[in-house]
């Protein structure tokens, strides 16, 4: 039938060509306000997942580089954490993809052996990576390289260290864990094992995925780098883990898995420290800040203000002080990328690389953030910072020691990444006996054919 | 526009409903219309009626496939194409970024071996058919009985009904979430009733203990307050929440049982279970296929519950790590789109062969009413 033959089809196909009208225009408005970028700059299309207050720290950072220069224009674009590598890559395919990018992923070796970002080297002279990898803390360094080639900068590190509540220590007449054994006399304590009815606090407990901190603090190495070996099976690393697995046989796997997934029911993201659920955790440098508020909101109460302290991980005999785990948020810069020069000023800018220490600084000060330069550390601003936080201060050395390793910077990480969190959480939980050296053996073969695979595709 | 009166619209429908209703008036009409046309009237391809007919054929299937058409498009671009290209890809190297590279049977080969070594695809294989197994026959039996309580009539039947289907319409995001916290193994829900009633508090999805294994049997696994119930059985507990939509199909199909033959059985002294097991499960048994079939493609496709209880890693210890998980990370975390397309296919077959086997027994067991 024939919409105009009628009074009420007129009608409906005029409303409906209004209303299409109207979409577009209010499209085309929105957009326009969205991002209004100067004629003569270059955009610069920034993908980032933060959210929150972050969000807005980050915001701030592209509006002070787009202040602070006169030919590009970064747009930052916030994305949805949750699977952000698969949507660059989807890009990638596509063919558009953003100019910049930042991931918290261990990928950097895996695209980067793929093609699918940039080296540094590729986008300004070698002198200057040069002088950034010098500039670079050891970590900072270790988490962006693959075969000598840097394929990124991370814009902060992400450090752990053991938190301890000293007001809880002190009820029981301890003190702060220096090596392995005191930690294990904490747990103990506080803990006895053999306890019939369900723990209401632990002194310590270790969580299986933080086998990855205490494999380099026992002086183990879970890949060397020099054959491409996958080592899971060196002394060090069955060490390591058969001293977490001294603790499911203390307590038993039950009652590990009940109490551990107890805390996710603590309101919000609740330190369980606070809590007193536990006498010593580990965790990231992002805790200070809660606990200085949880201490304000102590005093303001008028009650007896809890002491915390925050220490490197104790070690045992032969073991390596200062060691863990870290990771970071790296900048990578897709290959295709149209703006990789403008890409590159805004990585230098947000980071304080070549002489903009002051306002990398100033932006980790906001965020709470770790520096990946000692030069940035040295800033007024962020010495300031670390005297009104001074429990920061135990992270900032943690980033200069030359024992923090990241997940191995190789083709596969995210599978070798898995399978060893994987292998402490069965080891952990079996009900029966582990067999730990059958079990890293497996292991080990199952990542190596992984990596070989991924690192030689047939 | 000239005002169409209320007279001239009666003697237009009149007119149009006449011509529909009686071709012979139409056609003449029509054909009288072609002859006045020079081409038409010299044509030498047949009759006019027929080349009209074919023209209006094809008129109308334009028609209807230009209103089909976004959804042919959905299905050729979003179904049709990668089905096709899925299969190519499992006999390449692809990583999504480079083209893809022609490696033979090489993803099949290393499926096979893992199912020699016992990992990977074997792995997931299992907690997949453990999962499928136990829920699918659960659902049917726990959607049955439901079914067949809520169809006897007794008050408030309709909010009884409303409250069993009210979980099948909670997002799986916002319902997997709730199931966390409900089976929280210090503090949640379950757990504290179970407590309080002095019996085992499982570990739930902390724990990847398995209630139907070896295991399970031994007087260790049920030493103290705990029991080996773990992040599969908790999966398998979820789905049984969410089976109101199988029970809403069965309670339709016993409203459809004529009446009289539970009269008749009444008759000859059957009491309610004789009633339930000859009259009623018998002309069940077309919906009770159905559903089997359904629910077995379903489980072992389930994926988006699995994904949030497992921190997207199969957590614990691999132990929620099925098919379909496996599939995600190799494709998209491990940039193994060849394995990942391998898998898919063997998973394809594996569930063709299933339904196919179900399809074949089904003669032994479903009634299709007299031939």
């Amino acid at each position: 039938m024939n919409a105009f033959s009628s009074i009420r089809g007129v009608l409906t196909v005029t409303i409906v060509a209004i209303l299409g009208i109207w979409l577009l225009v209010t499209q085309q408005w929105l957009t326009a306000n969205d991002t209004q970028i100067p004629a003569d700059r270059e955009e610069v299309v920034f993908w980032h997942f933060w959210g929150g207050a972050d969000r807005a720290i980050v915001e701030d950072v592209a509006k002070r580089f787009n202040a602070s220069q006169d030919d590009y224009y970064v747009h930052a674009i916030a994305m949805p954490g949750n699977n952000l590598d698969l949507k660059f890559f989807l890009s990638v395919t596509g063919g558009d993809p953003p100019d910049l990018l930042n991931i918290d992923d261990p990928v950097i070796a895996d695209w980067g052996h793929r093609g699918a970002i940039l080296a540094l080297d590729e986008v300004t002279s070698p002198e200057e990576v040069e002088r950034l990898e010098a500039w670079l803390f050891p970590a900072a360094r270790r988490l962006v390289t693959y075969q000598d080639r840097l394929y990124g900068v991370p814009n902060g590190l992400d450090i752990r260290a053991l938190y301890v509540n000293k007001t809880m220590l002190a009820r029981y007449g301890l003190t702060s864990p220096k090596t392995i054994d005191d930690l294990d006399h904490i747990a103990n304590t506080i803990a006895p094992p053999g306890q019939t009815e369900p723990y209401q606090r632990h002194g310590y407990l270790p969580d299986s995925r933080r086998i990855w901190a205490w494999g380099p603090v026992f002086g183990g190495q879970f890949y060397e780098a020099s054959d491409g070996r996958v080592t899971l099976t060196n002394p060090q690393i069955e060490s390591a883990l058969a001293w977490m697995v001294s603790y499911r046989n203390r307590y038993g796997p039950a009652e590990i898995a009940r109490f551990r997934h107890g805390d996710q029911s603590l309101p919000g993201k609740t330190f369980p420290l606070f809590a007193e659920r536990y006498a010593v955790v580990m965790d990231g440098q992002w805790r200070v800040r809660d606990i200085r508020a949880f201490q304000k909101s102590q005093a303001e109460k008028r009650e007896e203000v809890t002491q915390f302290d925050a220490i490197p991980l104790p070690t045992p005999p032969g073991g390596k002080p200062n060691a863990g785990w870290v990771n970071g948020n790296n900048f990578v810069i897709p290959r295709g990328s149209n703006a990789s020069r403008g890409a590159w000023a805004f990585i230098k800018f947000w980071c304080g690389f070549d002489g903009q220490e002051a306002s990398a600084a100033e932006t980790c000060v906001a965020g709470g953030w770790i520096p990946v330069s000692q030069r940035v550390v040295d800033e007024p601003a962020f010495e300031q910072f670390l005297q009104e936080e001074p429990l920061f201060r135990t992270f900032i050395e943690l980033a200069g020691s030359e024992n923090q390793y990241p997940v191995p910077v190789i083709p596969g990480a995210p599978y070798f990444n898995n399978e060893v969190k994987n292998l402490a959480e069965s080891a952990m939980s079996s009900t029966t006996e582990p067999d730990l050296p059958r079990m890293l053996q497996e292991t080990e073969a199952r990542i190596q054919t992984h990596v070989d695979r991924a690192r030689n595709p047939q | 526009m000239r005002k169409v009166c209320g007279q001239d619209r009666h003697n237009r429908k009149q007119i149009t409903s006449t011509l529909t209703e009686n071709p012979e008036i139409h056609s003449p009409l029509k054909t009288s219309t072609k002859t006045v046309l020079p081409h038409h009237a010299n044509s030498s391809e047949g009759p006019p009626t027929s080349s009209h007919a074919s023209r209006r054929r094809w008129r109308s299937w334009f028609t209807a496939a230009g209103f089909a058409s976004p959804w042919l498009i959905g299905l050729l671009a979003l179904f049709v194409y990668p089905f096709v290209v899925s299969l190519y890809w499992s006999f390449c190297q692809y990583d999504l970024i480079n083209p893809p590279r022609f490696v033979g049977l090489d993803n099949y080969q290393q499926l096979a071996n893992e199912f020699a070594t016992g990992t990977g695809i074997a792995h997931a294989l299992w907690n997949t058919g453990y999962y499928a197994l136990l829920s699918v026959p659960l659902s049917i039996v726990l959607g049955v009985g439901l079914a067949t309580l809520l169809s006897c009539d007794v008050r408030g039947q309709s909010i009884f009904r409303t409250l069993f289907y009210l979980p099948s319409v909670i997002p799986v995001v916002a319902a997997s979430i709730l199931w966390m916290w409900l089976l929280n193994p210090t503090d949640g829900l379950v757990n504290s009733i179970l407590g309080s009633l002095g019996l085992w508090q499982p570990q739930w999805f902390a724990s990847p203990a398995e209630l139907v294994s070896p295991e399970s049997l031994t007087s260790a696994a049920w030493a103290g307050n705990s029991a080996p119930i773990g992040s599969k059985d908790a999966l398998v507990l979820m789905s049984l929440w969410g089976m109101g939509n199988f029970m809403v199909i069965y309670l339709a199909a016993i409203g459809d049982i004529p009446k009289s033959l539970y009269e008749a059985a009444r008759i000859d002294g059957a009491g309610p279970v004789r009633r339930f097991v000859n009259v009623t499960l018998p002309l069940l048994t077309p919906i009770i296929f159905f559903n089997l079939v359904m629910g077995l493609i379903q489980s072992v496709q389930a994926f988006t519950q699995i994904y949030i209880v497992s921190e997207g890693r199969g957590a614990p210890a691999d132990s929620t790590l099925v098919i379909s998980l496996h599939l995600f990370l190799s494709a998209f975390q491990h940039l193994n789109m060849g394995y990942a397309s391998a898998v898919a296919w063997l998973l394809f077959a594996m569930l063709g062969i299933a339904t196919w086997f179900l399809f074949t027994t089904s003669r032994r067991w479903v009634y299709e009413g007299v031939r």
